[in-house]
């Protein structure tokens, strides 16, 4: 089976991968990664749950060659994804990419970061650039 | 009823004082320390036991710092404490040494910014929060992200952001506090280490350690002690903000513009007036995207306005004179007071080498993790 990678930011068992963000029953605004303590554009408390769609518009890149990530190999590529749903996001990219992915449409996809003692798939979300 | 510092009492910087910036050394914290108070203390030409009240800029070194330093000087009692506020935290410790004088509470305040780089804790992992890049992401690659999308919107080009660490490279070769002190050639910048997107490692600053120290005064302690009025440079306005929410704008560059715009009003006077700038230029991209935010170029021109000479030593207005957190390098708690040092410097023509020339207003930049962001406008005497 599948099993997420990082607690809390998304639930391995969906297909194609979806976020777990947050929407402020006050203002609307929508957050990810999810908070629970209070809304960072009005201070309401009435924090929900909200599922976001992996899907949004690459707003930039940066291939790294150096980092401080202990399960994966450089280089590789950074993108912040404006996200269809609200947030603007940072999230590895499935092929090393250049400046010129800017603009184009970008869609999430499950990644096997590891296999563990179980034999169990780790998965995380990584976005995939739409030619 | 509020004020800003400008309809206070005048503040005027009196004395300034560098421990050279350098790589991380057996040199304790207290002697970086107290070897830029001393020489801050000569500058002004005043004793230690005229300062009433001291304010170390600090973030990577220890807790409760400020006494075992300070007490080499003689333990006169003053209040004293530490200001952290990331990379700004120099520049908020000059803040507060401001407001005390400006507000009545001190006639002579110091500002000592000091740090090793011992330890960083970042505010993220403290609250327990995660993203999907954790430490994928490096701060290079937060502006490497910015950079690509300058190069995007403007259709810049890699050489344009090299061209800024050659230009600070220059500088810094004319800087005894520089930690780099070598002046740099386009291909030498743009030579491999590459570190994140079109980010060379020489144009990264330095992360290393030092000290730098301001002392300010009133105009009653100016006369009082007898100062050279010829030298003081007044403080014209402080200002700080934070992030808020900018909605796809970016926010260093939006709080910058937010930010130096408070500074440039309370100051009285406007971006075309200043003559020295000492920005927050920690990597190459920052230093276009925050002339253009201050209003020094239009957006999308600072790299060609650059590539004129008008941010060099001698051009429109000089911008990092004294090398820049690229050259002069950045010791995160010594990097905003080092900016003073170097302005009132210049403000009082004693810049010898790297002296802009007609030098009457300067204005310095700090950003720092959070983001908040913190202003000075300085003024020739």
């Amino acid at each position: 089976m599948r099993i997420a990678a990082h607690d809390g930011l998304y639930d391995a068992a969906d297909d194609p991968p979806r976020l777990r963000g947050v929407r402020c029953a006050d203002c609307d605004a929508v957050a990810f990664p999810p908070f629970a303590i209070g809304c960072e554009v009005c201070g309401s408390e009435a924090i929900a749950p909200a599922q976001l769609a992996g899907a949004g518009t690459v707003h930039s890149v940066a291939t790294v060659h150096l980092h401080g990530g202990k399960d994966i190999a450089a280089p590789f590529t950074i993108a912040e994804i404006q996200l269809d749903d609200g947030p603007l996001i940072r999230a590895t990219l499935v092929d090393v990419v250049e400046a010129d992915a800017i603009g184009a449409r970008a869609e999430a996809r499950w990644c096997v970061t590891r296999v563990d003692d179980d034999g169990n798939e780790v998965v995380e979300p990584r976005f995939a650039v739409k030619a | 009823m509020t004020a800003p510092l400008s309809a206070l009492r005048p503040v005027h910087v009196i004395g300034v004082g560098v421990h050279p910036y350098q790589k991380p050394s057996d040199t304790p914290y207290t002697a970086l320390g107290v070897h830029a108070a001393r020489a801050a203390l000569a500058d002004a030409g005043i004793a230690w036991t005229e300062v009433e009240t001291a304010y170390t800029g600090t973030a990577t070194t220890a807790m409760g710092m400020s006494r075992l330093m300070y007490r080499h000087l003689g333990s006169t009692g003053i209040p004293m404490a530490q200001v952290e506020n990331a990379s700004a935290s120099g520049s908020t410790a000059f803040r507060q040494a401001c407001i005390d004088v400006a507000a009545g509470i001190a006639e002579v305040a110091i500002a000592v910014g000091v740090d090793k780089p011992l330890k960083f804790g970042m505010p993220g992992s403290a609250a327990g929060l995660h993203d999907l890049v954790g430490s994928r992401v490096a701060p290079f690659t937060h502006f490497a992200l910015l950079a690509n999308r300058y190069l995007h919107d403007h259709g810049a080009t890699p050489e344009q952001f090299a061209m800024v660490a050659v230009k600070n490279s220059r500088n810094g070769a004319l800087n005894p506090n520089a930690q780099r002190q070598k002046a740099r050639t386009l291909d030498e910048v743009l030579a491999p280490p590459q570190i994140s997107g079109p980010l060379t490692r020489l144009q990264c600053c330095p992360v290393g350690e030092g000290a730098a120290a301001a002392i300010v005064a009133s105009d009653d302690a100016v006369r009082g002690l007898g100062l050279d009025a010829g030298r003081a440079v007044r403080v014209l306005s402080s200002a700080s903000r934070s992030e808020i929410i900018y909605r796809g704008e970016n926010f260093d560059a939006a709080l910058t513009r937010e930010t130096t715009a408070v500074a440039l009003a309370d100051a009285g006077v406007t971006a075309a007036d200043l003559d020295v700038v000492e920005l927050h230029d920690a990597f190459t991209v920052e230093e276009l995207l925050y002339i253009e935010a201050m209003g020094l170029a239009a957006p999308g021109k600072a790299a060609a306005e650059l590539a004129e000479g008008q941010f060099d030593i001698g051009g429109r207005v000089a911008v990092s004179a004294s090398g820049g957190l690229l050259s002069m390098g950045h010791p995160i708690g010594p990097t905003g007071v080092g900016q003073i040092c170097e302005l009132t410097t210049q403000l009082r023509g004693e810049g010898g080498e790297r002296q802009h020339p007609g030098a009457r207003v300067g204005l310095a930049h700090m950003v720092g993790v959070g983001a908040v962001c913190v202003v000075h406008v300085l003024a020739a005497p």
